[in-house]
């Protein structure tokens, strides 16, 4: 591989990895703000316990999608210094404000919301929750701005060799943009509601307690994956008629099989959760159907890596379509060694957090709603001879 | 208006200096005034609820000048392209070593994530030293320059001080020494010095290397309507978690 090849590989492990985290992070952060205001309306401990139960499985989750979010950050800079020359006047605005503004505020509220426990008045603590909510949405939005103009650089145009912006408005009504954030947002509720799924039906399959928390979840869960993934079918076809021509040829490249994969599976997938959604009451008791449940769950991520191959593969060679190449977009000087180097480094360390995070994700899901961590009072510190 | 973008630049990097230099002296702290596992644990529980929030300062500076600066943004990361990669796996085993280490159970487990805590803490205040260094110098010096190495030391020991007394502030009883919120705000004062230096002596470099008038106009109109909220956040988490406020009853997450 030369150097171009593993720059792109670099990028494309951590992007990829970034998604698996942040997808279920979109679509867990809205459901534990609904089940946090629940709890704050009927005061039911039930409800603070799924509050808290789900809250940790999203906060666990959430640690990968930062420490991957900032070697995706710094990696522009690192190999890509070519985009910034030629585009940061335009591609730097969104990405400001993805980082300055909306990172900044969630980052700031979810250590309010995690921290908060027991010392904010509740309604507060719960504002803080929907705020997290709010600015993760607003993270996700800004950086398809900032994706959408590489795939159309609507709003710009070239003077003096530069990428100048001329029309704010045409950044953020880019026709690459419309119905591909709708589509993601689509995606990470479907992945958050077949989280919820895949380990409520775990927990009912092996009949070891909490019959009533796990027949709840799933239902709330089977329903999230249901609306996300019809509002990620409904936004998957109208992009085409933004997507440029060109990008996907018939010869069965990457792109194009990534494409035909995420299409068919979609499609496939929308009646089986149909049928589950229709199915949700019964659900608990099926014991038969609790396997092909869990059995899903990889799913959504395996589909959106197809659904993010097709968009950046079926983009090459070109950073910006049919502006600037990625090979003119990679920092001058860039050498195969200093890639390797970093490429190893962020790969194995990324790598050995993410297996470890899900693994303790698994842990959390076997352990089951009691000696929850969030928002633990002195009191209920579990004593060391409990602890295995 | 490249005035005004130098300010928030310059305000963000200092500020990171200031807040988030007491979560890694409380990193680097951690073994050697920690002792057993539930000292470390009240150490971390002190600095734990600020971290998430000082942090994102240096994500900020990385989006300003990227909005702000995009000839510089290549010049400096690409600049110092192995001390970066470096500097951000440090901040990464940092930020896994809290999130992880109360997760599950187990001493060999928890003392593991601890020493990532330190380890991070560490190579990252050193390698802040080194790239300021570097940035004062132009990026020209190798750098394993001597005066680097040394600026390394000095801002890992300035660091290590903020955090001490970041301790003494919040947690008297567990740093066993007690400190006030002006000696908090002098040590801050001491850890962004370096950084101040640095950015107030690139003044004229930075204004000259500002994005266009039209990018940054855009860039107003969008970041700095939201300014208020972010100073509002900031200081709500300041008076939330502020000391003397009665025994927490609530056992911290990290």
């Amino acid at each position: 591989m030369d150097v171009l090849d593993l720059a792109r590989l670099q990028f494309a492990a951590t992007g990829s990895l970034h998604f698996l985290f942040v997808m279920v992070t979109l679509g867990l952060a809205p459901l534990v703000a609904i089940m946090h205001t629940r709890w704050v309306r009927s005061g039911d401990p039930e409800h603070e316990r799924m509050t808290r139960f789900w809250g940790e499985v999203y906060v666990i989750n959430y640690a990968l999608g930062i420490v991957t979010g900032l070697v995706m950050e710094f990696q522009f800079g690192l190999s890509w210094a070519g985009l910034s020359h030629y585009a940061g006047d335009v591609f730097g605005a969104p990405l400001a404000m993805e980082t300055l503004v909306a990172f900044f505020l969630e980052s700031t509220f979810l250590g309010l919301w995690i921290f908060g426990w027991g010392r904010l008045p509740r309604r507060l603590h719960l504002a803080c929750i929907w705020l997290v909510t709010l600015t993760a949405y607003a993270s996700a939005f800004f950086v398809m701005v900032a994706n959408s103009f590489l795939q159309n650089p609507a709003g710009a145009l070239l003077r003096n060799g530069r990428m100048e912006l001329v029309d704010a408005a045409a950044l953020f009504t880019n026709k690459a943009l419309v119905f591909a954030f709708p589509h993601v947002i689509g995606v990470g509720l479907f992945a958050g509601g077949m989280v919820v799924v895949g380990a409520s039906a775990y927990r009912l399959r092996r009949r070891d307690g909490e019959a009533a928390f796990f027949t709840a979840s799933l239902r709330t869960g089977v329903g999230t994956a249901f609306a996300g993934l019809w509002v990620a079918v409904a936004f998957g076809y109208p992009q085409f008629a933004g997507v440029a021509e060109g990008k996907f040829g018939s010869d069965g490249g990457v792109a194009t099989t990534a494409l035909a994969i995420m299409m068919e599976a979609g499609n496939l997938l929308s009646l089986v959760l149909l049928a589950l959604l229709v199915t949700r009451s019964r659900l608990p008791r099926w014991r038969w159907s609790h396997p092909l449940l869990i059995a899903m769950t990889p799913v959504p991520f395996a589909l959106a890596v197809c659904g993010w191959l097709a968009r950046e593969v079926g983009r090459q060679p070109w950073m910006i379509w049919e502006r600037l190449s990625v090979a003119d977009a990679m920092s001058p000087g860039l050498t195969s060694g200093m890639v390797t180097a970093s490429l190893v480094g962020f790969v194995a360390v990324l790598g050995m957090l993410a297996v470890a995070d899900y693994a303790l994700i698994v842990r959390v899901v076997r352990r089951g709603p009691r000696d929850l961590p969030l928002g633990a009072t002195v009191d209920e510190q579990r004593s060391p001879a409990l602890s295995h | 208006m490249e005035l005004i973008w130098y300010a928030v630049f310059a305000l963000l990097l200092v500020g990171y200096f200031a807040l988030e230099g007491f979560d890694l002296g409380v990193g680097m702290l951690l073994p050697l005034i920690g002792g057993d596992q539930r000292g470390r644990d009240r150490l971390v529980a002190a600095m734990a609820p600020f971290v998430l929030a000082n942090e994102v300062w240096l994500v900020a500076v990385a989006g300003t000048l990227f909005g702000a600066y995009p000839m510089l943004e290549g010049e400096v990361l690409f600049g110092l392209y192995p001390l970066v990669v470096a500097m951000l796996l440090a901040w990464v085993v940092r930020d896994a070593g809290l999130w992880f280490r109360r997760r599950a159970d187990g001493a060999r487990w928890r003392s593991f994530w601890d020493a990532m805590i330190t380890v991070g803490s560490l190579g990252l205040a050193f390698g802040w030293g080194v790239a300021l260094y570097a940035a004062a110098t132009g990026f020209d010096a190798s750098l394993l320059h001597p005066a680097g190495l040394l600026l390394g030391v000095v801002v890992t020991l300035v660091l290590a001080w903020h955090g001490w007394t970041f301790l003494g502030w919040r947690a008297p009883e567990a740093a066993g020494i007690t400190r006030s919120g002006r000696a908090l705000a002098l040590s801050g004062a001491a850890a962004a010095l370096p950084a101040a230096a640095v950015v107030g002596g690139a003044l004229p470099y930075l204004l000259e290397h500002s994005a266009p008038s039209p990018t940054l106009s855009v860039l107003s109109v969008m970041v700095l309507p939201f300014a208020p909220v972010m100073v509002l956040a900031q200081v709500w988490v300041w008076r939330t978690f502020r000391p003397g406020k009665g025994p927490v009853r609530t056992l911290s997450f990290f």
